[in-house]
């Protein structure tokens, strides 16, 4: 059935199939312990757990019974039920594990691969962090406006040029005519003014439209991302993690504001998650500012330092937007304006709006993104729900009804396109946003 | 004839001057006239091509600079306080107290910083009620004169060493067997007291802790005495009722029981006594479709804010008072024990007789703004005798505040000044070298005094003549309990972290008594010391003692059973004993008053307060003399004010003090009175209390004076109090001449006339408005058009649209408001809270004589007279005497319209702009967009109401308004609403109907998924107003208070005529009165009402 080259097309995909599920395969165990075991252990520190490093080794030089440490993730008491060195194990520490019925045996392989494949510190571990918590800059420049000094500098080399070439032209004009006549550089120009004018007209009007779409750039931050104190990876939170994005930005639902993270609210996690190899250093910051020092079961110091972050998505001061009005009431998924943050592995940049579009569910938009014209636009397409305006509470509920008591034709002027978008309630009136 | 309305003399008289600004939105004539007049502009070397270089250049360069975007931080908490979500304001109830206005009030705060004040409308006796004082007392937290921290002769010390010194000095006197004095204001705090007893205690040795007024049985010679001391005193009346029934209190009065309220001169909706509460109760009882509506009698000489509301007001001298008051009593049938009843023509016996004869009908309630107290003795013999104290007036539940001692104040200064005074002096919440009448005879003393200490905030007259100064907090940064009546309590909560190393004077009294430790910024310990003593004392009256403490802190208020009123005996040797002390007459008599704005001054340093016209002369930045105009013609003063004509000077003497100040025109002023505001002379002899307390120049900086100290605005009228009877008196016969020469005043009467068109207001009589239709008092409109017969016809004005109707009525939301004329007294106090809640410019008095204040907000007080013809049909021009003129101004009627912009649904504003910035909504707003705004003021000119405001400046940042725009600093912004944004130059801009305060409304509804309803969205003018007489909500919902008060017969809109639809309904002002001329007007001329246009 198939042929040469078909099968070899097979066998290729299969390879990659296998490559990628080997791969998956190594990556589990990081992502699982990530998620349900780093709040409470570490490869090589007692916290609330015992450290993790080798424990297969150690169970089985105990004398555990061959199974049982699986058990014991699984469900801790059952595994001390059946085995006295689990139940010795038990006596470790009064917290009660959590249970994780839902790990199969080799995933729970993939977490121990994992732990052990974790280097010994201070045994050629990563050297570059015992460098300090130096803040990590990233690499774009906040105020970026060097093109404004190419453009003004490419502008003069164009004219010095030109005008440079027009002399050099005239004195070869003059050579060749014989000096019978004298020609000045403005009878040249006289001469061959249509051309000259034709010039003239297509350079104005090329400086004009490179002016007006150069001008059109401004003030459009797509891309901005500033440098930040700390290099927060929003795809370990957020991707690998799974910490939910109103956990740290908890006023997104309730207030104008998302709110960043207090350090009180990272510490939540960070007392315990102390990190490894080179992120020791950086969460070393968050210990910094809480006045936290992780030696001997923690204490606090009680000399705070705020974080001072440099804000990414600016909106004019003339602009009132309130993330609840959108989370909240229309719905609208962070991912929307935000992009993929669990993708992101820094704090966070304004995502150009042909990375939104890619994101799955994400109304389509062709504007800027944070400009005016973005917003509007997904006024103008967003519904105020599907339909109706039914189902949305009590106050959609009478706002349809005032329009199907009393002004059924706007209500059916609204629903010619089958919809009843933000703009047709408003969305589009300069004091939504402005006042 | 119809009724005229007119705002000043200007209007009424049609001076050319006054037509000639009439006509036009934006006067220029005096700035373009003193810029060229500029001496320094001819010397000025720039020629006009270097001109145009440089603005080439600037534009260029603002361009480039304007591409950079700044970086902003973004500073989250490190332990985020549980009652703060950023961007969600957060609400304190707290209690207002200042030694004068008391208010139980509820504090916005954003972010931790209070930006915003109101009154508390469900918890406490005051009712919401509140006053432009107290609104804007937001800003003086954020006043960057405060004090830092503690000081020595006028240098910085530590609070610690401060208080080692302070005590080590205390020592020493207590060995000495010396005397330390505390004079405070009237502290009404239950737990205050307690810690002053502790320091007094400390002291004398005295072991047994006393209630507030008794002394303590001493074991040490050492003394200590504690003086209350208020700078406007009430002890009249205290005094007045221990001769009469044997109590030295201040009742209880309820303005919401009296059915004829007779007021000499007390202006109880602004400023007299509990004035917040009785506001509230005054305005209950005018409603016309209540079950019963109140008369109100108000003989004053001054025009005050309550006069202007009265039914009845008449006009006398202060020392004709005892003399109506004897006649009043003889006409109830009393006896005046030698009193001898005299009634003045301005008066005339029939009136005293028809207020006997509404007095006699019960519920009457007589008052008198007097501190004398033989008048006070014979306003108590007229309660008594038509039985008000068992109604109106409850002896038994008296108010604890306004206690004043003023002869043991008396006392002590002339034991300071006479060198026999106490070795220590401790001043709190007073600052007498400027509020007493010898003020600078008390300051000489206080440099001879061993210890001298202030607990003043600002560096005050006092304080900079004090040894040491330990600054206080400002209320909003303390704890305080109050008890404002017998059986009322009260809690002050902080609402911001202290801003400075400032420490709570009770604190101090108990670290100087040693029994307390400062704790720092953030100590507790009169937080502690309040809750220790309202659980060991009656407070504990549920018994789980925190629930209680909870509930109370989160009232603010805990109120017990008051007792009942009952009938008391008066005691009529009272009236003999007082009578040699009764007001003596003169020529000319001089009544000091408190502005509703600047009162006592304590707050001279708040622009707001300096901006804010003057309810009834529309004066800003500014005080004066106030005259009848009549009686200023007879003297030669101009009495027509406008932006060229200058108030004439003149000095007024009173005893050894004179002062030379503008004379301003105030119809209804008592002729042979003058009136002199209080409040004003703040910060002379370079006590630096805050850049707004002082004359500004023309370009920025405060004017010097020969000193280089900065030079007050105004002249201290404290210094004219009279202390003959034992007590502090207001009013006093003075010398007044006219010096002839101009001087400019900053007055908003003559902004944004009405143009003539006076169905602007409409009134009617009771009388009218209860036996007569809707046709006699509020005419629907008709205007006249061509019928299908080609005859001329009227038709309603419905009939007539000019263009396309929005779709607004019925659909979605049609935000809507009514102000109900009835209820406005025009205390301002809607004005201060628009300004706060908007982020409105303040632009200084040079700005304001310009025409161009930037209040959103403005209320009209419109003037009006029966006699006089309408415009255009004034019998003879050319003829016309002052005779006519007199008669309309001497004793006008006044009626207050608060005036914003009106959102109509036919803007004319929206269809003249060429940029479309100013567009309408599908919720009927007006929307205003100061990022298309180019400055045309096209709007401007085609608003009818003439609401609408333009940037001139960078009010934030030039430096014209360093001095009077708390923007400029950075301890001014904080009082900035994060919510509005801050304009720039060159923008209109007006009334929002608060578009950020709806929006906040709906999304609240929206997220507990119902409906809008009535108290989701009000506006800051509506919430602030003590009379409940501004209703806002969605007129939309047929269910709506503000649905039933538009269609209500009393609602009309203004210039409803020329059809403009607006958003905005005004409801007629019903008078209680007779008044033959309009009733005549209304029904049997009600034609001509309805047919001119």
């Amino acid at each position: 059935m198939f042929n040469k080259g078909n099968k070899g097309l097979f066998a290729f995909i299969l390879t990659l199939f296998m490559l990628t599920t080997y791969v998956s395969n190594a990556q589990e165990g990081e992502s699982i312990f990530n998620s349900k075991c780093a709040t409470c252990h570490s490869p090589h520190k007692d916290m609330t757990g015992p450290k993790l490093f080798e424990v297969r080794q150690k169970w089985e030089e105990g004398g555990a019974l061959e199974g049982s440490l699986h058990q014991w993730v699984k469900n801790w008491q059952v595994a001390a039920a059946n085995d006295p060195y689990a139940k010795e194990a038990s006596n470790w520490s009064p917290s009660a594990m959590t249970t994780f019925a839902d790990l199969n045996d080799e995933q729970i392989e993939s977490i121990f691969d994992y732990i052990d494949a974790q280097p010994v510190p201070g045994a050629g571990g990563d050297a570059a962090a015992a460098g300090g918590g130096v803040a990590v800059a990233t690499n774009v420049e906040e105020n970026d406006l060097g093109w404004i000094w190419y453009i003004l500098g490419a502008v003069f080399l164009v004219i010095i040029f030109s005008v440079g070439g027009v002399k050099r032209q005239l004195e070869e004009l003059d050579e060749d005519n014989e000096k019978q006549i004298k020609v000045g550089s403005k009878a040249w120009i006289f001469k061959n003014r249509k051309y000259v004018g034709m010039g003239v007209l297509v350079i104005v009007i090329a400086a004009t439209t490179w002016l007006f779409l150069g001008l059109n750039q401004i003030g459009v931050v797509t891309g901005y991302q500033p440098s930040q104190p700390i290099a927060f990876p929003h795809d370990i939170h957020a991707g690998i993690n799974g910490i939910d994005c109103k956990y740290c930005h908890n006023s997104a639902n309730k207030s104008k504001t998302a709110g960043l993270p207090t350090t009180n609210l990272c510490m939540n996690c960070h007392k315990q998650i102390q990190g490894a190899g080179d992120q020791v250093e950086k969460i070393k910051n968050i210990y910094k500012s809480a006045g936290f020092s992780p030696e001997g079961g923690g204490t606090y110091s009680g000399e705070t330092e705020n974080i001072v972050w440099n804000k990414v998505h600016n909106l004019p001061d003339h602009v009132y937007f309130n993330h609840s009005q959108h989370v909240e009431i229309g719905g609208i998924d962070c991912k929307q304006c935000h992009g993929d943050m669990t993708k992101q592995n820094d704090v966070a940049r304004v995502v150009p709006i042909e990375e939104l579009n890619k994101i799955e569910g994400n109304i389509q938009l062709t504007k800027e993104t944070l400009t005016m014209g973005w917003c509007i636009e997904c006024h103008g397409v967003k519904e105020v729900s599907s339909g109706p305006l039914e189902g949305k509470g009590g106050y959609y509920d009478e706002i349809h009804k005032r329009l199907l008591e009393n002004d059924e034709s706007l209500y059916e002027q609204y629903l010619e396109d089958g919809k009843v978008t933000v703009d047709e309630l408003g969305g589009w009136e300069c004091a939504k946003c402005h006042y | 004839m119809s009724r005229k309305y007119w705002k000043g003399l200007e209007e009424l008289n049609e001076t050319p001057e006054f037509i000639a600004n009439r006509d036009q939105e934006f006067s220029q004539d005096v700035s373009v006239d003193e810029f060229l007049s500029d001496e320094k502009l001819s010397e000025s070397s720039t020629p006009r091509r270097d001109f145009l270089k440089f603005l080439g250049f600037s534009v260029a360069a603002a361009t480039i600079a304007a591409c950079e975007a700044p970086v902003t931080k973004a500073i989250p908490y490190v332990n985020k306080p549980v009652d703060v979500t950023p961007g969600v304001a957060t609400w304190y109830a707290s209690t207002y107290y200042d030694g004068n206005s008391y208010a139980n009030i509820l504090v916005k705060t954003r972010e931790g910083r209070p930006i915003y004040i109101k009154g508390n409308k469900d918890f406490g006796f005051t009712n919401g009620g509140a006053n432009p004082q107290i609104i804007a007392s937001v800003l003086s937290l954020y006043n960057e004169a405060r004090l830092q921290y503690a000081f020595k002769d006028g240098q910085g010390i530590a609070t610690a060493d401060a208080d080692s010194e302070i005590m080590a000095e205390l020592e020493k006197i207590k060995a000495k067997n010396g005397k330390v004095v505390l004079l405070s204001n009237t502290l009404a705090s239950p737990s205050s007291y307690k810690a002053v007893n502790e320091l007094r205690n400390s002291i004398t040795g005295g072991a047994t802790t006393t209630e507030e007024g008794e002394e303590v049985a001493s074991t040490s010679g050492a003394q200590f005495e504690h003086i209350q001391y208020d700078s406007v005193s009430y002890a009249g009346i205290r005094k007045a009722n221990e001769l009469s029934f044997g109590e030295a209190v201040i009742p209880d009065y309820d303005f919401s029981k009296a059915k004829t309220i007779v007021s000499f001169g007390a202006d109880f909706l602004s400023t007299w006594l509990l004035a917040t509460q009785y506001a509230g109760q005054y305005a209950e009882k005018r409603n016309p479709d209540g079950k019963w509506v109140s008369k109100h009698y108000q003989i004053e000489s001054n025009m005050s804010i309550t006069g202007s509301s009265a039914d009845v007001r008449l006009m006398i001298k202060p020392s004709e008072e005892a003399g109506i008051l004897a006649a009043l009593v003889k006409e109830l049938g009393g006896s005046t024990n030698g009193v001898s009843a005299s009634i003045p023509d301005t008066v005339g016996a029939e009136n005293v007789k028809r207020i006997a004869k509404d007095l006699k009908k019960g519920n009457g309630l007589v008052v008198s703004g007097s501190n004398n107290v033989g008048i006070q003795v014979l306003v108590n013999k007229v309660n008594a005798l038509t039985n008000a104290y068992q109604t109106t007036i409850n002896l038994n539940n008296p108010v604890n505040l306004f206690a004043s001692e003023d002869d043991k104040m008396m006392a002590f200064v002339k034991d300071l000044t006479q060198g026999k005074g106490p070795d220590a002096v401790i001043f709190y919440g007073v600052n007498p070298v400027y509020s007493a009448p010898n003020g600078a005879a008390l300051a000489e003393a206080l440099a001879k005094t061993t210890l001298t200490v202030s607990l003043a905030s600002v560096m005050d007259e006092t304080a900079t003549h004090c040894k040491y100064v330990v600054p206080d907090h400002h209320a909003l940064e303390a704890w305080n309990d109050f008890s404002p009546k017998a059986n009322e309590y009260a809690l002050a909560q902080p609402t911001i972290r202290p801003l400075y190393d400032t420490v709570a004077a009770q604190e101090s009294f108990l670290v100087w008594a040693g029994k307390a430790k400062r704790e720092g910024k953030d100590s507790k310990v009169f937080h502690n010391y309040i809750k220790e003593n309202w659980s060991a004392k009656e407070f504990a009256g549920s018994t789980n003692f925190d629930t209680f403490w909870n509930t109370t802190i989160h009232n603010s208020v805990f109120s017990k059973n008051a007792v009942a009123p009952s009938a008391k005996e008066f005691n009529d040797a009272a009236i003999a004993s007082t009578a040699k002390h009764l007001p003596k007459g003169g020529d000319l008599e001089v009544v000091l008053y408190q502005k509703a704005g600047i009162g006592r001054g304590d707050q001279a340093a708040n622009p707001w307060l300096q901006e804010l016209p003057d309810p009834i002369t529309k004066v800003t930045w500014d005080n004066y003399i106030t005259m009848n105009p009549t009686v200023m013609i007879e003297q030669g003063y101009n009495e027509h004010i406008d932006q060229e004509h200058g108030c004439t000077l003149a000095s007024i003497t009173v005893g050894d003090v004179t002062y030379e100040l503008p004379v301003y025109p105030s119809p209804g002023q008592a002729p042979g009175t003058v009136g002199l505001a209080l409040g004003y002379g703040r910060g002379e002899g370079g006590a630096n209390i805050g850049k707004a307390a002082f004359q500004t120049k023309e370009y920025g900086g405060n004017v010097l004076d020969a000193n280089g100290n900065p030079k007050p605005i105004g002249a201290n009228a404290f210094k004219m109090i009279q202390t003959a009877s034992g007590v502090m008196e207001y009013t006093a016969a003075a010398i007044i001449e006219n010096k002839k020469t101009k001087y400019p005043i900053a007055t908003t009467q003559i902004h944004r006339t009405v143009m003539a068109r006076n169905s602007i207001v409409r009134e009617t009589t009771l009388d009218t408005y209860i036996n007569h239709s809707k046709d006699a008092y509020n005419p629907d409109w008709t205007l006249q058009k061509i019928d299908e017969n080609g005859n001329h016809v009227q038709a309603p004005l419905a009939e007539f649209n000019l263009w396309d109707d929005h779709p607004v009525e019925n659909v979605g939301h049609r935000w809507g408001m009514t102000i109900d004329l009835n209820a406005c007294f025009g205390c301002g106090s809607c004005l201060v809270a628009c300004q706060s809640e908007n982020n409105v410019p303040v632009v200084g008095k040079d700005e304001v004589r310009r025409g161009r204040e930037m209040h959103w907000l403005r209320i009209d007080r419109y003037y009006s007279s029966d006699d006089e013809a309408t415009v255009g049909t004034r019998k003879d021009k050319d003829n016309f005497t002052y005779k006519e003129l007199e008669k309309a101004a001497v004793n006008p009627k006044v009626i207050h319209q608060p005036m914003m912009c009106h959102h109509c649904n036919h803007a004319p504003c929206e269809t003249v702009c060429p940029v479309t910035a100013t567009t309408h909504s599908n919720e009927g707003l007006n929307q205003m967009v100061y990022n298309r705004c180019i400055g045309t003021r096209y709007c401007a000119n085609n608003c009818p109401y003439k609401v609408r405001r333009f940037n001139w400046f960078n009010y934030p940042s030039y430096k014209k308004f360093g001095e009077v725009n708390p923007a400029q600093d950075d301890l001014g912004r904080m009082v900035l609403n994060p919510d509005v944004t801050v304009r720039t130059r060159g923008v209109m801009e007006k009334c929002s109907f608060c578009v950020q305060r709806i929006q906040d409304g709906k999304l609240t509804a929206k997220k507990e998924q119902r409906p809008v309803a009535d108290g989701d969205i009000n506006t800051a003018c509506g919430d602030a107003c003590p009379a409940n007489a501004i209703i806002v909500g969605d007129w939309n919902d047929p269910n709506s208070k503000i649905r039933k008060s538009a269609d209500h017969k009393r609602s009309y809109q203004a210039l409803e005529e020329i059809g403009m639809k607006p958003n905005m309904w005004y409801k007629v002002k019903v008078r209680n009165e007779e008044n033959a001329d309009l009733a005549k007007v209304q029904i049997e001329d009600k034609k001509a009402t309805s047919s001119h246009l």
